[in-house]
């Protein structure tokens, strides 16, 4: 049975795209997010792919959570950050997030984590907003809130009958399941209150394949509960992402 | 002359300085934030203003149908006919939607097309199979009227009654329309209580990818307030939000009503269909209809949907009837202000 503990933890509510309203200070990154498939931009429902599984599916929605932003200095220190950014395919404005007071130095990679990490993957760890409630995760005796929601149709080939896949990631029977991330950035940045921008890409096909193929009819629709797939996913998450190109504006 | 007619209008000289109270909404913090619109501020006036205007039939041309006349507060604020019925006896091809915690909702209607409750209130009053009046009309009846021009005074301190002013003190009383004291907030969000086997069931199954009611009807307000195609039909007589966006892939998508009091709210869907929750359940569980725009959440449609046992259908609707808050239908505050 889940009991909610929400009374006195909105002193904890972690400022969520809020923080963007306000003007950056000096020492900034601004991240934009690109998400494709196999190399193209992705396009909700007006796209035909082809999984590594053999069916051709199409994306209907895409929204999930990228927390614990840390930019690592070639002095081999880091820069740690709270920042929890929600992103959803078709919302513009949830495609792009920033990060600011920067210290000054040279930093060569990102890292961040796909999902929330178990600190913030409580219930009621996250602001009560309308969009994290539609987040939650509400299955009994679980916690906190869907990392991903990646949604759509493939078509299963031997019936021609078009169904549902609904990828869903999070914590499940006592397994964290958020996906750590590093990427390198493709040149150095140089903070030095100055600005930046970074273009960031997730591919899509990579939740599908490297190193596990990923087959939906394998798995089926309901996947929350199923540990052996969030496995897979979570295994295939590390090298979904990549940056692009960074540029000093 | 201006300043004789000024002279003579005994309702200026009259009014108390403008003075209005600010209104506190008190609601339970497991409730999310509510945002309340800064060009209209919540005042005591202001929702006892919209209260009466909920309940006034002066806002419809014959001054026969009031917002009340088809959101009845005994149902939640819905209407029991599958389609309600203007004044001059026209019938629409919507079901009326039950108004609870729709200070929540951005995106009102069952097809989205109106934005806030503002403009949500702007809507009935003219429509023609509604109350069939004209602003003009309304906004004149209210100024000739005999205790609306002091009250509207007292919540909006402007010389003239407008139509904007209208719909804010309706709206402002709408935002004060809150549920949260069902059993299932006793029991899941105050540890008071406990569910019954059956309804625990049912809180399972509708909480997990068993029923996979949550993924549109979760959280707290038991909507997503999203539009969705829940395989009701293959073919749509009524496009649901492509009306609005003009978007194909939009056909047949409406808005995911919230479900508490949902047993008090009969009939269910847009269109009024159903006339039990036991039919609602029967279509989730065996009766989808398979159609491009169908929802990815839908599961095992090409069997008919989720396939409940007999005993699983029981548990679930015995979940659903833990969402009534019966304190909400008989809050005093709701009630008919002209039946004191
Ligand atoms: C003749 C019956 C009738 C009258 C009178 C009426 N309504 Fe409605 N109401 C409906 C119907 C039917 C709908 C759904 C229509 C649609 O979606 O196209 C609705 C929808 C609504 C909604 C949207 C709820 C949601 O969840 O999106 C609100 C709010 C509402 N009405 C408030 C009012 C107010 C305020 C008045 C008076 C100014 C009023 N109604 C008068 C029948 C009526
Ligand atoms: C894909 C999203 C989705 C899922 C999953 C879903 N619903 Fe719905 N539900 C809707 C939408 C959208 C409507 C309104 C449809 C319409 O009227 O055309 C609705 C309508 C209803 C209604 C009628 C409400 C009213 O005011 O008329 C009930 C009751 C209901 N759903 C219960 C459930 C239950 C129980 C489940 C799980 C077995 C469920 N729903 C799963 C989206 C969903």
């Amino acid at each position: 049975m889940k009991m909610k503990k929400l009374l006195g933890l909105s002193v904890l509510a972690i400022l969520l795209i809020t923080a963007c309203k306000e003007d950056p200070e000096p020492g900034t990154i601004n991240f934009n997010i690109t998400h494709k498939v196999d190399g193209q931009t992705m396009e909700l429902n007006n796209m035909i792919y082809m999984s590594p599984a053999g069916h051709p599916f199409d994306v209907k929605r895409l929204k999930y959570y990228l927390s614990n932003f840390s930019l690592h200095n070639t002095n081999g220190t880091t820069f740690d950050t709270e920042v929890i950014h929600y992103c959803e395919e078709g919302i513009d404005e949830t495609k792009s997030f920033y990060i600011d007071r920067i210290p000054s130095g040279t930093y060569d990679k990102l890292s961040f984590v796909y999902g929330l990490d178990e600190d913030t993957n409580v219930d009621g760890g996250l602001e009560n907003t309308l969009t994290n409630i539609n987040m939650e995760w509400p299955i009994p005796g679980d916690q906190g809130y869907h990392y991903m929601k990646f949604e759509g149709t493939y078509d299963s080939l031997s019936t021609g009958v078009i169904l549902n896949y609904n990828l869903h990631t999070g914590a499940t029977q006592g397994n964290q399941n958020f996906v750590e991330i590093t990427v390198d950035l493709p040149s150095d940045i140089t903070i030095d209150k100055n600005t930046w921008e970074v273009d960031m890409v997730m591919d899509m096909m990579e939740w599908l394949q490297n190193p596990n193929v990923y087959d939906f009819a394998e798995f089926g629709q309901a996947i929350m509960m199923n540990q052996t797939a969030q496995e897979v996913l979570k295994a295939n998450g590390v090298d979904v992402w990549s940056v692009e190109k960074v540029v000093q504006e | 002359m201006a300043s004789s007619c000024e002279d003579d209008d005994p309702m200026i000289i009259d009014r108390p300085d403008y003075d209005p109270t600010p209104y506190s909404l008190d609601y339970p913090s497991y409730l999310p934030i509510m945002e309340i619109p800064e060009d209209n501020p919540m005042t005591e006036e202001g929702v006892s203003l919209g209260r009466m205007l909920f309940y006034d039939p002066i806002l419809s041309a014959d001054s026969t149908l009031s917002c009340a006349g088809c959101h009845k507060m005994e149902y939640s604020f819905t209407d029991e006919r599958q389609f309600s019925v203007g004044i001059d006896g026209s019938v629409g091809t919507r079901q009326a939607m039950h108004i609870v915690n729709i200070g929540w909702m951005p995106d009102l209607f069952w097809d989205g097309r109106s934005q806030g409750l503002e403009a949500q209130a702007l809507e009935p009053v003219i429509n023609p199979i509604e109350m069939m009046d004209t602003w003009p009309n309304v906004v004149n009846k209210l100024s000739n009227h005999d205790d609306y021009p002091d009250l509207f005074w007292a919540a909006f301190g402007e010389d003239q009654i407008t139509k904007e002013q209208v719909v804010k003190a309706i709206a402002q009383f709408e935002r004060t329309m809150i549920s949260g004291d069902s059993r299932y907030d006793l029991i899941v969000e105050r540890n008071e209580g406990f569910f019954t086997d059956a309804e625990l069931e049912g809180f399972e199954i509708f909480n997990t990818e068993r029923g996979d009611c949550f993924h549109c009807h979760g959280g707290i307000l038991f909507t997503d307030n999203l539009f969705h195609n829940n395989g009701l039909d293959s073919v749509f007589p009524d496009i649901g939000l492509e009306e609005v966006t003009g978007d194909p892939l939009d056909r047949g998508l409406f808005k995911t009503p919230g479900l508490r009091n949902i047993e008090l709210t009969a009939p269910y869907m847009h269109d009024g269909r159903f006339e039990t929750l036991e039919e609602v359940i029967d279509h989730y569980s065996e009766g989808l209809v398979y159609s491009e725009t169908i929802d990815p959440l839908m599961k095992q449609i090409a069997q008919g949907g989720i396939q409940l046992t007999d005993q699983e259908k029981a548990s679930l609707l015995a979940f659903l009837k833990t969402l009534t808050d019966t304190s909400f239908i008989n809050n005093p505050a709701f009630k008919n202000p002209f039946e004191d």
